[in-house]
């Protein structure tokens, strides 16, 4: 037991080291998300290439387990699946529950078109190529297929947001159909995974029990979202009064993990418990502060889970179907450009809108992984398989980042009429000017505060040049910019709709107001030479 | 934010007595303190001048909203005064205010007072519903404005 643990610590650590620094390069110098760097290191310090090699009378660091469908020790698989129920809590967190419930009808007809097709494609071409699968129910099917059908929403909206992109029709679009996406791919895969175990164990799937897993893991989900919106704003304020921050999220993650376990117990996967819970969540008033302080551990797991399922490719299996892997990664592609593209041109897009759209669903990233490791774990998909879910998505993360750029790069606008997309007519523009950058940021800071009170949703926006918030709460979405001028002085302007227009006038007055008194309080505490002989007069005294 | 939470028939006063802007203040927080909303009336009063003097809270076309976050208070708390005639208020366009809104919330948070105070801003945009407050015979006309 003992050394079991030691090779455990030693294991993790090296993983952290190594899949940190590679994410970092891939970061830094390839332009390439972290986690496909921290993937690469799984693949190269994993059981199959480096980890498996002895050195001297050393044995390997990551030697294959004996008889287990993972590559890796149960232990260390144990770590790994706490890193991705981190991953799907902070992603529930993060996910803007109001927006989600109010999904506006194109995004639902795409991100539903792009699912839709993606699964039968990519279940058809497995049936089509593999001679061992016969039929688009049979759990090697079902599990690719799902493979093909999420988006990952972390890279998109990296791209749109560097290139100030988030808010064109395409990119509000994109962002909605997204969140969908993930949503609809991780309650298939709760179908899925329903239906592969009773294949596995042997019996027989009929409609009828289809049916009943799809009714199973469906009232799963409505029973526990139900549960939770209601349930998770009682939750905090209760849990508010305790004034304990940090106590509500170490409680939130334990309810997560308990959700975990019964979503496993339910017959489902784990990570859709822990979905749910941060889904409810994150309607909360505590959810950005929620989603801070989970963020910062998750950073420790996330990796060795990105990392395990790096371990989890065989080259040598690989090797054998890689001609597959490729008309598999094609097709994938094809399923998401075209699944999203065309309804896109159903719903008042032109042609170049419906590229943009397509180009922008087709990165791939945590939740294929989730998928495929889970059918990997399961029996359901064997090492080949894997390896084919695993290039599908390096495949689609590499080439959609510069696809999309190329995209959104041809200028002109990609909806059809010349309608405001987001009716910008009832929206108006405050600004205020400052005479630094430092005083607009600290006026900022103190609405931000006062927006948060209010119960709404504070979010950075990836913007490099001016520093841009989201301010949000149900259906009013507010935007802030903070813009320099040429010579240090600053401009806050505020984006909202006429309706909000009091509130957020009054909101910047209250701030200007206290930054007075702020600036009253500190120059009473007098002469800035009187100050400086206080704190500096026994600093030479030493002998 | 739901305005009759806060506001109430005895919380209006609609023949305001004083004449400038520390005898309308002290006017209105005796409402709250005869209404049991007010713990300490003076330590009130000294934050609303406080508040006065950062920027005055005369806005425009005759409204004041005095308001400050105070020890005095647990809750948000408010009331209504008319003064027809008006008093000087200090107010951006230079014109008396006669109708204040006097509006009093816990210290820790810059809080639902704002909400409150865009809610009320909201309603008495219009000159029509600033007119009818003016007009009012009774409390209840003033409050109907609002809505309660």
């Amino acid at each position: 037991m003992a050394e079991e643990m030691m090779v455990l610590m030693l294991q993790l650590g090296i993983i952290l080291i190594v899949s940190k620094f590679i994410g970092y390069i891939f970061a830094k110098y390839l332009k390439q998300p972290k986690v496909l760097g921290e993937l690469v290191a799984g693949m190269i310090i994993g059981p199959y290439l480096l980890g498996g090699i002895a050195i001297g009378s050393l044995a390997p660091l990551f030697p294959l387990p004996m008889n287990s469908t993972v590559p890796v020790s149960p232990a260390l698989y144990g770590i790994s699946t706490l890193g991705s129920i981190f991953l799907l809590f902070g992603s529930g967190l993060e996910t803007d529950l109001p927006t989600f419930i109010r999904f506006s009808g194109k995004a639902t007809v795409i991100g539903l078109s792009g699912v839709i097709i993606s699964f039968f494609l990519g279940a058809g071409v497995t049936v089509l190529f593999r001679p061992e699968v016969n039929s688009i129910m049979e759990p090697e099917a079902l599990f690719l297929g799902t493979v093909c059908t999420a988006t990952s929403i972390g890279i998109t909206a990296r791209i749109l947001g560097e290139n100030k992109k988030i808010g064109t029709p395409e990119g509000v679009t994109i962002m909605a159909a997204a969140v969908l996406d993930d949503v609809i791919s991780i309650v298939l895969l709760s179908v899925v995974v329903g239906i592969s175990s009773v294949q596995l164990e042997g019996g027989t799937v009929a409609w009828s029990m289809i049916g009943f897993v799809a009714f199973k893991a469906i009232a799963f989900w409505v029973v526990c979202m139900v549960l939770g919106i209601i349930l998770a704003p009682h939750f905090t304020k209760n849990m508010k009064k305790l004034g304990e921050l940090p106590l509500i999220s170490e409680v939130s993650f334990g309810i997560a993990l308990l959700l975990a376990g019964f979503s496993e117990m339910a017959g489902l996967a784990m990570i859709i418990g822990a979905y749910i819970t941060g889904l409810s969540l994150s309607q909360t008033d505590v959810a950005n502060s929620l989603s801070k302080r989970i963020d910062s551990v998750s950073e420790f797991f996330v990796p060795v889970f990105f990392a395990v399922m790096g371990m989890m490719v065989n080259f040598g299996a690989l090797k054998a179907v890689l001609g597959f892997a490729l008309i598999f990664s094609a097709i994938a592609f094809i399923g998401k450009l075209v699944g999203c593209g065309a309804p896109a041109l159903l719903v008042g897009f032109n042609l170049r809108g419906a590229f943009r759209i397509g180009s922008g669903m087709l990165p791939r990233g945590e939740v294929t992984l989730i998928v495929a490791g889970i059918g990997l774990a399961s029996g359901a998909i064997n090492h080949e398989l894997f390896g084919v879910a695993v290039m599908t998505m390096l495949v689609a993360s590499v080439t959609a980042p510069p696809l999309l750029l190329e995209a959104f790069k041809s200028g002109g606008s990609g909806y059809k009429r010349s309608l405001d997309f987001n009716g910008n007519a009832d929206q108006i523009t405050i600004e205020l000017d400052f005479p630094s950058m430092r005083a607009a940021q600290f006026i900022c800071d103190t609405v931000m505060e006062g927006f948060i009170q209010e119960g709404f949703f504070v979010s950075k926006l990836d913007s490099s040049k001016y520093a841009s918030y989201q301010i949000r709460k149900d259906d009013i979405v507010i935007l802030l910019n903070m813009i320099r001028g040429e010579d240090e002085e600053a401009t806050v302007r505020f984006f909202c709709g006429r309706e909000e227009e009091s509130f957020v006038r009054l909101m910047m007055l209250e701030s200007v107001a206290d930054f007075k008194e702020f600036a009253t309080t500190i120059s009473s505490m007098g002469d800035t030479n009187m100050i400086s002989a206080q704190l500096l007069m026994n600093m030479f005294l030493e002998k | 934010m739901k305005l009759k939470n806060i506001l109430n028939k005895d919380l209006v006063k609609i023949d305001l007595k004083g004449n400038n802007k520390s005898e309308i203040i002290n006017e209105l927080l005796d409402l709250l303190v005869e209404n049991g909303k007010l713990k300490d009336k003076e330590l009130a009063f000294k934050d609303i001048m406080y508040r006065e003097q950062q920027m005055s809270t005369g806005i425009q076309q005759g409204i004041a909203i005095p308001h400050s976050k105070t020890k005095s208070v647990d809750n948000l708390v408010a009331c209504i005064g008319v003064k027809k005639e008006g008093v000087d208020f200090s107010s951006l366009d230079g014109v008396p205010s006669n109708i204040f809104i006097l509006t009093l919330s816990p210290s820790d948070h810059i809080g639902p007072h704002v909400q409150f105070l865009a809610e009320i801003s909201r309603i008495i945009k219009t000159e029509e519903s600033r007119i009818k407050i003016l007009n009012a015979r009774s409390k209840n006309q003033v409050l109907s404005v609002f809505g309660i």
